[in-house]
């Protein structure tokens, strides 16, 4: 019985005890196989999943490898099961093969026969391929390479790409490093992703995936196409690349409601790629107007469906998501991974934090309690507009008001989700409110009066929920949600990360209703963040407003 | 030389081989028979032979087909120019077994042997009666001899268009007597020919030793690590499986046994394939921790709280005991072409399975630390425990008891670790219990409201962590999750939140996250708003009136009561007591159960019955010495005694000069004797009306409790019922 960090459990998931001396090496050692599910203070929680080991394989690790690993720093014996489905599920990979052949284009080709033949018998399979060449080679469409990756996987036989990327048009960009230097893991996630060809970066929000994605273009060399949320998002991407790389202000196109510019490198939003017109996506042939060499999504668990199914086309582009919270509500994640790609990259967010690449921050839930007449009018609302109806109580705005007070020399944001709550907030407070029909230049000139400090407080819909650089906002006060959204609650905590010139802390308010509904889906929204090490602090709102805090 | 009959040449058997007999073939003693010719009977019956012929290991059996093919009496010489030199060291293997008698100059086979081993032993035809010239065979034409290299390693009969018609080559053959025609279609290789050309010896491939085994010597240390996580994790999933029955008891099939969809769920929940939740609710069936109730409940049984209680290496040692002997067989369950079979069903018994297994486990025991592959585990195997009945299912036997042994933690990684072999070796201390990870008294609590136990739990932590918290990972660790759900269940099984939070505070090695710590508390506020208090007896009633006029009646004051609800008051007396002073006062309580409000603890759901565990059939276990030496006393004695009935009725039989008369065991026992010299008899023969005959016969065998004799009288072969056979005498 060795004394080793990791506890290996019999349903595949690894225990890392963060507080051992061998946690850092142990967790270099796993992070390649492993997949880090949460964070929390004490024991990390990864799991292996049957994508993670393939990715490892596909990375050059093998099983012995993993076994050993797994037998040097487990604490436990590692249940004998575990070691052979470990081997059993690597042995999988690349007895299937992709590769480019000069007569027939795309084929696929077995070491093993009987796994073809048992693959093109499945029926998700058959009318992807095309004509039998010999015993081990099976022609493939070129248009379906991602559907048949997809379709593999699902059947257990993950296929070997060596097919490879088009290299996409040529065209020189490299970093410009005056007066900042790529942080190390910025550098090995680019990297990551560059070896693997295709995946998901996933960083804290405020950790700078924009520079990622700068790094991911100066491996590339080759014209690229970004895909973010919003048009202020773009113009934040062009500023940033801009500053960071040698691309000038011609190279770089925005494709957006406003204007629809193509350059080499060229900044889409998603609304735009997604409207209709006369029942068609008007906008989807960008993909095909340039040669891309590199695709990027931005926030990439945003990604609508239509260009889900697009990209399942373009398998031979080479592509890389970013985000800071890989959980999706309607639990899709799976499709970003078969999709875009694996998880190339992952941190727990209070690794970046103790390097000091993003800024602590303290969460903490204030609890208010309603008044008589309020819980009255909860208790009988429609089951519908129960949410709504606890979550924009005047009680809460007394509260947010004590709190924006206590906080007045602070960069301050107010978030929430009714703009009804939001305007009367926004006129208690007296400072502006930005929301969805706010024009988009309005809403640049007060996020730059805000930046410049000339405005200390904003009130912002879930318009700001993403993509918004607000680097000296300290302060976060969450009023209301997309209910129980864990991703939209660690998000707005990312609007408040980007480290503080004097090193603060930042603070993150989430003002929830005693005993009602939104107490239920606050806790919900914590899980991610709580998952991630963010311990939240609850308060009551009274001492707010007796000023103890 | 001289016939010997086979009670006689028990009879003349020492103490010491008697005993060995009795120790190698048990079910001669049991029951005890009464005298030698009973032994002899049982001994040479075809059931107790073809059981003594199953312990054979290949070459073993390959001397006695060799046996077979001779003719009675025969030497240890003619034994070893059939087969090898070495066999004259098998010879008396065979002898102890007296699966062949007399010697040491001839040897003698007991009667139904050849019957056992079949008419053909070893592929072999009768003999030929004719005179043979093997000179001959040299100018065998070229389709002669074809003929021969087809019937010469067996079986020995041909078919032929028509006899009367042969091709050139059968005629040849027939002619010079080097085949013998059966029938009008069927040719017959005589054995002396097929011995000549099988270049007199008898077997293609002797085996006089054992086949290598093969294979991998695994690392000491991480087999012995492999085996103990095995042994924790077979542990876990006894426990969970009978937890998980408890909470939700599946109902049993009208057969017997678990239902596949309630075995699928077992294993869902164990996460394990249903071949593991099948062996898991084997073991702990043949435990006797569960039972099928009276209602067709499948329930754990009370014995599973004693087993809970017990150290590890006990209860590790219960179920692998078991698992040794069983001849259930839980790798049937729900294959392909057997779906019907079910856990705990009835259909599981196999009648070599515990045989097997043991020859299994004896094979991993020579060869500790190795990891065999499995082909050359199934032919050696094989060859210690030739199966001519069954052979696919001692393969699948063999290859179960593996993956059992592997599931048990007797192997780590498939070989043999030092757990298994000191269990096999019935060491009194196997180390299990030192071991296996120590129990942790503590857990870590994180502030996304989990609880990691960083290693096994001591029991009592993990029943109340179980009961306020859900179990989101199982192995070495234990990582919980409490949510609102769980802390309600909680409080519903009688704790309050102050006992929950004073409880994780002192369990818990970090800080109590806030985030937790309100969760318990709102839960709490929101459960009733409980107040818990200890009290010895209570009084209610719906109308607070009366219990106003309770708490100002005069009569009653001395019981110190008070007033905890408006319909409730509470004291400290004993509820009787209690009763009588307010039945004395005039009021009219009733008796109330505690139950009815008091919270219970968790409720564990347990069988009604006693536990059942299954019989285990079909193997016989081996007998003590006394009881060995207490049979052939038991023997010895009856042999006396009816010798001497014997010769009284010897004279009386004489005087009277009447039928034959003699007993039972007699007349089987001189029966025997004159099959086997083809001498003429007469015996007494009782016919339908009960009136007895006399009849000169010549006996020519005995079978399925008839003697088939030729009938001097008639001229017929005939066959005589032996219970109707007076008695015997010869003439």
């Amino acid at each position: 019985m060795t004394d080793g960090p990791l506890i290996v459990q019999s349903d595949k998931t690894l225990l890392l005890d963060i507080d051992h001396v061998l946690s850092t090496e142990c967790r270099r050692a796993i992070a390649p196989f492993a997949e880090l599910e949460r964070s929390p203070e004490h024991i990390h929680t990864y799991r292996l999943t049957s994508l993670g080991l393939w990715n490892a394989r596909a990375a050059g690790h093998d099983a012995e490898m993993v076994i050993d690993t797994l037998l040097k720093y487990s604490r436990y014996a590692v249940p004998h099961s575990i070691l052979v489905d470990v081997a059993e599920t690597m042995s999988r990979y690349g007895r299937l093969r992709l590769e480019a052949d000069p007569v027939h284009g795309l084929v696929l080709i077995t070491t093993d026969t009987a796994v073809l033949e048992e693959v093109i018998r499945a029926k998700k399979i058959a009318p992807l391929l095309g004509i039998r060449i010999d015993a081990e080679t099976i022609a493939v469409h070129p248009s379906q390479r991602g559907h048949i990756k997809q379709s593999l996987l699902r059947l257990g036989w993950p296929a070997e790409d060596f097919a490879g990327y088009v290299d996409g048009q040529h065209h020189d960009i490299s970093l410009v490093q005056n007066g900042w230097k790529i942080r190390p893991y910025q550098e090995l996630a680019a990297e990551g992703f560059w070896h693997g060809g295709s995946g998901v970066v996933v960083l804290p929000c405020g950790a700078g995936k924009t520079i990622v994605g700068a790094a991911a273009m100066a491996h590339a060399q080759a014209t690229t196409l970004i895909l973010v949320t919003n048009t202020i998002a773009a113009r934040q991407w062009r500023e940033e690349l801009l500053q960071r790389t040698t691309l000038n202000e011609d190279e770089i196109g925005e494709y957006s409601g406003a204007k629809k510019e193509i350059r080499p490198v060229t900044i889409a939003t998603y609304q735009v790629m997604t409207k209709k017109k006369n029942g068609v996506y008007a906008h989807l042939d960008l993909f095909d107007t340039h040669d891309w060499g590199l695709i990027i999504y931005d926030e990439v668990h945003l990604l609508p469906a239509p260009i889900f199914r697009f990209t399942a086309d373009i398998q031979s582009r080479r592509r890389l998501g970013l985000t800071a919270t890989l959980v999706r509500e309607d639990g899709l994640e799976g499709e970003v991974f078969s999709l875009i790609g694996p998880k190339r990259y992952d941190v727990p967010w209070k690794e970046i934090e103790a390097q000091g690449y993003i800024a602590p921050a303290e969460c903490i839930e204030v609890r208010v309690t309603l008044t008589e007449a309020e819980r009255l009018l909860y208790a009988t609302a429609e089951p519908e507009n129960r949410y709504r109806q606890c979550a924009t109580t005047k009680t809460k705005r007394t509260i947010v008001e004590a709190l924006a007070k206590h906080h007045a020399d602070d960069q301050v944001l107010v978030i929430g989700q009714y703009i009804d709550q939001l305007d009367e907030l926004s006129e208690v407070l007296g400072v502006p409110l930005i929301k969805g029909d706010t024009p988009v230049n309005e809403r640049e000139r007060l996020f730059n009066l805000f930046r410049s400090g000339e405005i200390k407080c904003l009130v912002v819909s879930k318009v700001a929920n993403f993509s918004i650089d607000l680097p000296d906002a300290t302060v976060a006060i969450q009023v209301s949600g997309a209910f129980g959204s864990r991703q939209e609650e660690a998000q707005r905590l990312g609007r408040i990360l980007r480290p503080k010139s004097d090193g603060r802390t930042a603070r993150f308010y989430s003002v929830v209703s005693r005993d009602t509904i939104d107490q239920d889906f606050a806790q919900n929204r914590q899980r991610f963040l709580a998952e991630q090490g963010y311990a939240y602090k609850i308060i009551d709102a009274d001492d707010v407003s007796q000023g103890k805090l | 030389m001289e016939t010997r009959s086979f009670a006689d040449y028990l009879r003349a058997l020492d103490d010491q081989a008697l005993l060995a007999l009795f120790a190698l073939r048990p079910d001669l003693v049991s029951p005890v028979p009464p005298e030698f010719s009973s032994l002899a009977i049982r001994a040479s019956s075809s059931p107790s032979l073809a059981r003594a012929i199953d312990s054979l290991n290949e070459w073993q059996f390959q001397v006695l087909e060799a046996c077979a093919a001779l003719k009675e009496p025969f030497t240890e010489k003619e034994i070893i120019a059939l087969t090898d030199a070495s066999a004259k060291f098998v010879i008396p293997h065979l002898l102890d077994l007296a699966l062949i008698y007399g010697g040491p100059k001839s040897y003698w086979l007991p009667n139904s042997l050849r019957e056992v081993l079949g008419n053909e032993p070893a592929g072999l035809g009768p003999s030929s009666l004719a005179k043979l010239s093997f000179a001959k065979l040299e100018e065998a034409p070229d389709s002669a001899m074809k003929i021969l290299e087809r019937l010469t390693w067996g079986p020995p009969r041909g078919s032929v268009g028509d006899i009367r018609n042969p091709g050139p080559g059968i005629a040849w053959l027939l002619k010079e007597n080097f085949l013998i025609p059966l029938d009008q279609r069927t040719v017959v290789l005589p054995r002396e020919v097929a011995i000549h050309l099988r270049g007199g010896k008898i077997h293609k491939n002797p085996q006089p030793n054992p086949p290598v085994l093969g294979g991998s010597k695994g690392k000491e240390a991480i087999v012995d690590r492999a085996a103990i996580a095995n042994v924790a994790t077979i542990l876990r999933w006894c426990e969970e499986i009978l937890n998980f029955w408890s909470e939700e008891a599946p109902s049993a099939l009208r057969a017997g046994g678990v239902g596949v969809r309630d075995l699928k769920a077992a294993a869902e929940h164990l996460g394990v394939d249903e071949n593991c939740a099948a062996f898991i609710s084997e073991l702990v069936f043949l435990a006797g921790l569960v039972v099928i109730d009276a209602d067709d409940k499948i329930l754990p049984t009370h014995s599973f709280d004693l087993w809970l209680t017990q150290n590890h290496e006990v209860r590790w040692r219960t179920i692998a005991s078991l698992w040794l002997i069983t001849s259930r067989v839980s790798g049937l369950v729900g294959r392909g072409d057997s779906k019907h079979i079910s856990a705990l069903g009835p259909e599981l018994d196999r009648v070599n399975a515990a045989s097997t297994r043991k020859q299994t486990l004896e094979i991993l025991r020579e060869n500790a630390y190795l990891l065999p592959d499995s082909e050359s585990f199934l032919a050696l195997v094989k060859w210690k425990a030739p199966s001519r009945r069954s052979s696919t299912l001692q393969t699948e036997l063999v290859q179960w008891t593996l993956r059992e042994a592997e599931w048990l933690g007797i192997t780590g990684q498939g070989a043999l670790s030092k757990y298994g072999q000191q269990f096999l070796n019935t060491d009194a201390n196997l180390g299990i219990a030192h071991d296996l990870p120590k129990p942790v008294d503590h857990i870590l609590l994180q502030s996304d409201n989990t609880a990691i136990a960083p290693g096994p739990l001591e029991i009592e932590v993990a029943r109340v962590l179980d009961s306020i918290a859900d179990i989101e990972s199982r192995g070495g660790a234990t990582v919980y999750r409490f949510s609102e759900a769980s802390i309600r269940r909680g409080l519903d099984h009688g704790k309050t939140g102050d006992e929950i939070r004073d409880f994780l505070k002192k369990t818990s090695k970090t800080q109590m996250p806030q985030p937790l710590d309100y969760l318990i508390g709102d839960v709490a506020k929101r459960h009733g708003r409980l107040r818990v208090g200890n009290t010895t007896a209570y009084i209610r009633c719906e109308d607070p009136s009366v219990i106003t006029q309770i708490l100002s009646d005069r009569k009653v004051e001395g019981l110190n009561l008070r007033r905890i609800a408006p319909e409730v008051l509470v004291c400290d007396h004993e509820a009787n007591e209690l009763i009588a002073t307010l039945r004395e006062a005039g009021y009219m309580p009733a008796a109330e159960s505690g139950s009815g409000i008091i919270l219970a603890g968790p409720k564990l759901n347990r069988a009604k019955s006693r536990p059942r565990p299954p019989r285990i059939i079909g193997e016989l276990e081996s007998l003590s010495d006394e009881t060995l030496s207490a049979a052939m006393r038991a023997i010895r004695a009856g042999e006396r005694s009816s010798h001497k009935q014997t010769s009284l009725r010897e004279i009386a039989s004489k005087a009277l000069g009447e039928l034959p008369r003699t007993t039972a065991n007699e007349t089987l026992e001189i029966l025997n004797k004159f099959i086997k010299e083809q001498r003429t008899l007469s015996i007494g023969y009782a016919d339908n009306n009960g009136s007895a005959t006399h009849r000169i016969i010549d006996p020519i065998r005995i079978s399925a409790g008839s003697l088939i004799a030729r009938d001097h009288g008639t001229g017929e072969e005939q066959s005589f019922r032996i219970p109707r056979i007076t008695g015997v005498a010869p003439l």
